[in-house]
């Protein structure tokens, strides 16, 4: 069990990659952490500290060696693997570093396609929200466009518009502003921030860059957080 | 969205490799219906055209030629047989029908077939005796009294453009004795459709004009026996005789059979091979696609989609472009049947029904959307297999 109002909790958590020869790396141990429902959580740390690591575990696209991970109530980490993808569906939201979008669908499509893999919103409301959330992006002139006709300010607003589709309570950010300049960065963090905050949800962001480590309402250190990280300098 | 939205954006993506590998599936389909059509028409063309009647008497010489030339029209006529052969067939008592034919010239491309009433005759055994759509059949039999008048075939006489009553000739010796149209044939699906038949005095005379020559020629004569245990001796009789021969129509089919089948056999085969070139060349442009999106399918597996999605949607993709190579192939493979068969009726082939709808078309098309699938696999079992966090690291 989790403490009221904790949106992730891991207990002995670690990770280890095989090596292919027998042997494996050990890249994570996380003997406890909670992160508190509602805000803006961020972890810091350099490169190579588990901070993606981390994150995919939590979103349980990869799976623990050992340990268990409880979001928002439910240990994916006793999931079966089609129950743990319906779960991140409908219960997690995640923007990553290079945005991620499928070059061949527009904005509009790119965000209805994660409510394609959920139940969340009914079918008939797909196209109505995937165009209200990219209205509330500023994106509402660019729904037709391909990712490779956007800016990557605006292509990076299109990957959280659809880490929102579904209306998850968690939302993961692996370094949303690592591939943006310093203004484009500060646009779209300040509107990943205020979506967020609007709706009440729980925001976990890993990043290692200023401007994100000074913008959250908590702030977690890698280093101590993973006891195979080394010490930041 | 959907999958197969997904599917369509990505064929769209990548419009020219989808197109090509559409063109190429097509290609390969396109061969295979037009291949089983021509064989198909070919041999149900050598069907309709056999003859009711169960020897042909002729020149000594190869009884291939003798009945390809006599009943369907091709190879080049056998060398000529005095009338008085068709004479002793008609008194013999054991033949029922005896019908003399003599192969001339051809006008415009179509063969001039002098012969007798008796050719129509609706003789109760005949599966289906020529009958007149326009006109009457020519009437001389006056050796003496040549009419010059003609019966066209259907195809002859849409071809050539005559009318009953309308007159032609051929070459400049024969401008004085025009042949006069009397009648025109229905359709028959048979080599007659492409015959100008004439009389024998008729036939006889334009000879002795053209060329000089005070004969009395034919080419053979097709005998029905009043039963078929005469047959075997009427056949054995004919052929001890060193100036005719008695050629078996149906053997001479059965062995045009034969060769047709090992045709068959032989694009079976060429068709194996390009069938497998198909699908290696739709394999491989899935696998090469499936190997660039896995950045993408990680994506998508990481937003929560299953890995039974993933993998749908690259089969559904091989499926489609399968399913419109399949479609564009038929319809390709039906014009190259068209193409082919009316080239080969125009050279006096018999071909039939080439573009005949059948269970071909939907079994071919499940086949090819089968191959396509399964062409599909492998690609779709590494999207299946893809592992998310190792694709979703940033480049």
């Amino acid at each position: 069990m989790t403490p009221a109002g904790t949106a992730v909790a891991l207990r002995g958590v670690t990770k280890a990659f095989p090596l292919g020869d027998g042997r494996t790396l050990p890249v994570l141990d996380v003997g406890h952490l909670e992160v508190p429902a509602g805000g803006c959580t961020v972890i810091k740390g350099r490169s190579g500290s588990g901070k993606t690591t981390l994150l995919n575990l939590i979103a349980g696209v990869s799976v623990p060696t050992d340990g268990a991970i409880v979001v928002h109530g439910t240990e994916i980490t006793g999931l079966p693997e089609a129950r743990r993808d319906r779960f991140r569906a409908e219960r997690i939201g995640y923007v990553f570093q290079n945005f991620n979008l499928l070059a061949a669908l527009s904005a509009l499509e790119n965000v209805m396609l994660a409510m394609m893999f959920a139940s969340t919103v009914p079918r008939r409301q797909h196209r109505a929200r995937a165009r209200a959330i990219l209205d509330r992006l500023g994106l509402g002139a660019r729904v037709g466009h391909k990712p490779g006709q956007l800016s990557r300010g605006e292509q990076q607003r299109v990957a959280i518009a659809r880490a929102l589709a579904n209306d998850p309570p968690l939302l993961l950010a692996d370094e949303p502003c690592a591939s943006l300049d310093a203004t484009t960065a500060g646009d779209v963090l300040e509107a990943l921030l205020a979506v967020c905050r609007e709706a009440g949800k729980t925001l976990l962001v890993v990043s290692h860059d200023e401007l994100v480590l000074g913008a959250g309402d908590r702030l977690l250190d890698m280093a101590r957080i993973n006891a195979r990280a080394e010490p930041a300098a | 969205m959907t999958p197969v939205a997904v599917v369509w954006r990505y064929l769209q993506g990548r419009a020219v490799s989808s197109a090509l590998t559409v063109v190429a599936v097509a290609l390969g389909v396109s061969l295979v219906i037009a291949s089983v059509l021509l064989t198909r028409g070919i041999r149900e063309g050598f069907i309709a055209g056999a003859t009711d009647y169960n020897l042909i008497i002729g020149a000594k010489g190869s009884p291939t030629q003798l009945v390809l030339n006599v009943v369907f029209r091709m190879d080049a006529p056998t060398p000529n047989i005095p009338l008085g052969a068709y004479e002793d067939l008609r008194r013999d008592p054991r033949v029922e029908a005896a019908v003399p034919v003599a192969m001339g010239d051809a006008y415009q491309g179509f063969r001039y077939v002098a012969t007798t009433d008796a050719y129509f005759a609706p003789f109760p055994w005949r599966r289906h005796a020529p009958e007149l759509s326009a006109g009457r059949l020519f009437r001389s039999e006056d050796p003496g009294k040549p009419d010059y008048e003609a019966v066209l075939g259907a195809d002859a006489a849409r071809r050539t453009g005559l009318r009953p009553a309308d007159r032609f000739f051929e070459g400049e010796e024969m401008a004085a004795y025009p042949l006069t149209v009397v009648g025109v044939l229905r359709p028959t699906g048979t080599a007659d459709d492409r015959a100008i038949f004439i009389s024998l005095p008729s036939y006889w005379e334009m000879n002795e004009i053209s060329r000089h020559a005070a004969v009395r020629p034919l080419t053979a004569v097709l005998v029905r026996p009043k039963r078929l245990s005469d047959l075997t001796a009427l056949h054995r009789g004919w052929n001890v005789s060193p100036e005719f021969q008695a050629a078996l129509p149906t053997a001479v089919l059965l062995n045009v059979f034969n060769w047709l089948g090992v045709v068959e056999d032989v694009l079976l085969a060429v068709l194996a091979v390009v069938t497998v070139v198909v699908a290696l060349y739709l394999f491989v442009t899935m696998y090469n696609a499936t190997l660039e999106r896995r950045r993408e399918i990680a994506t998508m597996r990481a937003l929560g989609a299953h890995r039974a999605t993933v993998l749908g949607i690259v089969l559904l993709e091989s499926g489609a472009v399968a399913a419109l190579g399949g479609l564009a192939g038929i319809l390709g493979g039906h014009a190259i049947a068209a193409v082919g068969s009316s080239l080969l009726a125009a050279r006096g082939g018999p071909v039939t029904h080439a573009l005949a709808f059948g269970l071909l078309q939907p079994v071919t098309l499940g086949a090819v959307v089968s191959l396509g699938l399964l062409a599909g696999l492998l690609p779709a079992m590494l999207a299946y297999r893809t592992e998310v966090a190792e694709h979703l690291a940033p480049f």
